[in-house]
């Protein structure tokens, strides 16, 4: 039977649009496209635009040096969407979120490890007083607790001894009275993979790190492995789409991203007031390191950090 | 996904046309694809985000007219609209054509169907996509976007390239007739078998009408015909005025229709001899059987250019048999009525 008639014959620029299309789509388009000339003065893609395609199929068709790490047929690739737990009033409508490719055999700590979330870098504690000894652990550190919750079952993180149970004021909440909540169960993170797991697509779903800070987990898709998917299993769990966040830039130099915030200062216009890190030296600290003014410091770090 | 403007008006055109040209042949498809020059859908300048997601929606509207409800030659048309729209895309790598678990059987059914019924052409293009590995075998057909949408669209079916919603027919199949059959003939067997003159039941115990079966699967098979009629005559009113003659010469039976046709001939050659011992006893009333399709008897050889399911054959076996009478019905069939009696 007959081949490809679908092309055309001659050298078409595609670019164009021909003159006398029968198609209404291309009618459409093209006035469409009248319309973009007369307005925009520069047609070119944007850096958000080219951040999202590059970040979209970077990872396209790659194949991984060791052949140990090549992905099998038959394994299921799964499409999640994290939402971050900012809350800015411009998100009402859409909240932003990252989207993520993993694999049906990984376990669910290592999507736990590649959720990047600013929470986990916060450096608590006031540091006016002492602005060189801002110390080096995060919050990540620190607190090293977390849950999923998929379909009833708490999925804790067990792998350090630090790390409790969070699950468990959950559980003994729904069992004290009849709250309509059957069977919550807790279970270790590490001991399972995603193709153990029952879900529903669609339905949000809870990652909860650092005690309080939540972020809902909604599956979007579950397919088969392609051949044009990137087959390096070490390049998963894999990014596929983040939001981009304006960082907060420093109040004196506005070039920098803020790293201290101040409460209570007298010598800042405004309260909290944000700066970079050497301009907050200079403002706030004479040459021989005195602290000057009444002032409240924290170390700051920006939503947009992972930009 | 977002829908792209006048792309669903287009791919209907297209089908539309595919559909009146009544015929299940690539070179047809392929002929109304060049005449439209479809494959600069996907022209005009984009860049390459938007090219991606554009043809994701592209394959997606498609892929929609490939799984029923709609008619075999529709689904056929959406195959080959499939197999286009994959090649003449802009995207490298090529975007993916979305399957549904659940669709999967059906469509490995309707590949069966379409290499019975000796569609090879089809056959061909359906295994030349999944060579090139157009398919992405995912858990549900569609995938999710959050955005909250301003005004929820409503999924209509066309009409027209729905399959009639065959009711009668999916209430009287081939097994629920078979099944009646048998059972006739245990009853007739059991009246024989307790009444003194064992060759025949008793006139006492005739209770109901012997050959109820095959008029239940005539009657049947007249609403078919006639709700094909009334099809095709409601497609002509609507658009052009071509003399109705020329449409009425190839009747496209959908597949399941001509499977149920050959197996229901097979009922109805085995019923005949109920109906002639019958007829002694009931010789007041008229038995009518009318033939399975309206077409004229010209003989049609079944070229690959026009695509006819193997009907030829059908029609001679059926030709053999006698008292057989070809009515045409177009409006209202009359259900002639019977005297109730005994």
């Amino acid at each position: 039977s007959t081949d490809m008639l679908m092309s055309s014959e001659k050298e078409e620029d595609s670019d164009v649009i021909p003159e006398d299309s029968s198609l209404l789509t291309l009618r459409i388009r093209k006035k469409d496209l009248e319309r973009r000339e007369e307005t925009i003065i520069v047609d070119r893609a944007c850096r958000q635009e080219t951040l999202t395609y590059e970040m979209e199929s970077h990872a396209t068709g790659k194949r991984p040096d060791n052949l140990t790490d090549l992905i099998e047929d038959g394994e299921l690739l799964l499409t999640l969407n994290i939402f971050y737990p900012v809350i800015f009033q411009k998100h009402k409508d859409h909240k932003p979120y990252q989207t993520v490719l993993v694999l049906g055999s990984q376990k669910l700590t290592e999507l736990r490890d590649s959720i990047s979330c600013v929470s986990d870098l916060q450096i608590g504690g006031e540091f006016s007083s002492q602005p060189d000894q801002a110390p080096e652990h995060i919050s990540k550190d620190l607190y090293k607790s977390a849950f999923f919750y998929f379909e009833g079952i708490f999925y804790n993180d067990k792998r350090y001894p630090e790390c409790r149970d969070l699950s468990r004021t959950i559980i003994e909440w729904s069992e004290s009275h009849d709250r309509g909540y059957e069977n919550l169960q807790s279970v270790k993170m590490e001991d399972y993979v995603f193709n153990d797991l029952s879900l529903k697509i669609g339905f949000p779903y809870l990652y909860c790190h650092q005690g309080n800070c939540e972020h809902i987990v909604i599956i979007t898709d579950i397919r088969l492995i392609h051949h044009d998917d990137c087959l390096d299993r070490n390049l998963y769990p894999l990014l596929i789409k983040k939001h981009w966040l304006c960082t907060r830039k420093c109040f004196v130099c506005k070039m920098y991203t803020a790293r201290w915030v101040t409460n209570r200062d007298s010598l800042a216009p405004v309260d909290p007031c944000f700066f970079c890190d050497v301009c907050y030296r200079m403002l706030h600290y004479d040459a021989e390191g005195n602290k000057l003014g009444e002032f409240l410091a924290y170390p700051y770090v920006d939503p947009g950090i992972f930009n | 996904m977002s829908a792209v403007p006048g792309l669903k008006e287009d791919c209907e055109e297209l089908l539309g046309a595919f559909q009146q040209a009544d015929t299940v042949r690539f070179e047809r498809f392929a002929e109304l694809w060049r005449e439209r020059r479809f494959h600069t859908v996907f022209y005009g300048r984009i860049r390459a985000l938007e090219r991606n997601k554009l043809t994701k929606t592209t394959l997606e509207l498609a892929q929609q007219y490939f799984l029923p409800p709609y008619s075999f030659q529709i689904r056929v048309g959406a195959l080959y609209l499939l197999y286009g729209l994959y090649n003449a895309q802009l995207c490298q790598p090529k975007q993916k054509i979305r399957i549904a678990l659940k669709d999967w059987p059906e469509i490995q059914k309707f590949q069966q169907d379409l290499l019975d019924s000796q569609h090879y052409d089809a056959a061909y293009v359906f295994r030349r996509l999944r060579l090139a590995r157009a398919f992405h075998f995912t858990a549900m057909p569609k995938l999710l976007t959050y955005r909250t949408k301003k005004k929820i669209e409503e999924n209509y079916f066309k009409e027209e390239f729905k399959d009639p919603s065959n009711r009668v027919n999916s209430l009287i199949t081939n097994d629920v007739l078979e099944e009646l059959m048998n059972i006739h003939g245990h009853y007739q067997k059991m009246k024989c078998v307790i009444s003194a003159d064992k060759s025949q039941p008793d006139k006492a115990l005739s209770l109901i009408k012997d050959d109820f079966v095959v008029n239940l699967k005539d009657i049947t098979l007249e609403h078919q015909e006639w709700q094909q009629n009334r099809r095709k005559l409601f497609r002509n009113a609507k658009e052009t005025d071509e003399t109705e003659n020329k449409k009425k010469e190839g009747t496209l039976l959908e597949s399941e229709g001509s499977e149920r046709a050959n197996a229901l001939a097979r009922i109805k050659y085995k019923s005949y001899s109920a109906v002639v011992e019958a007829s002694k006893s009931r010789r007041h009333r008229q038995v009518q059987l009318e033939s399975s399709e309206t077409g004229s008897s010209c003989g049609k050889s079944p070229s690959k250019k026009t695509s006819r399911r193997p009907q030829p054959e059908r029609r001679r076996g059926e030709m053999q048999v006698a008292k057989e009478t070809v009515t045409r019905h177009i409006g209202m069939p009359i259900i002639t009525e019977e005297n109730s009696d005994e």
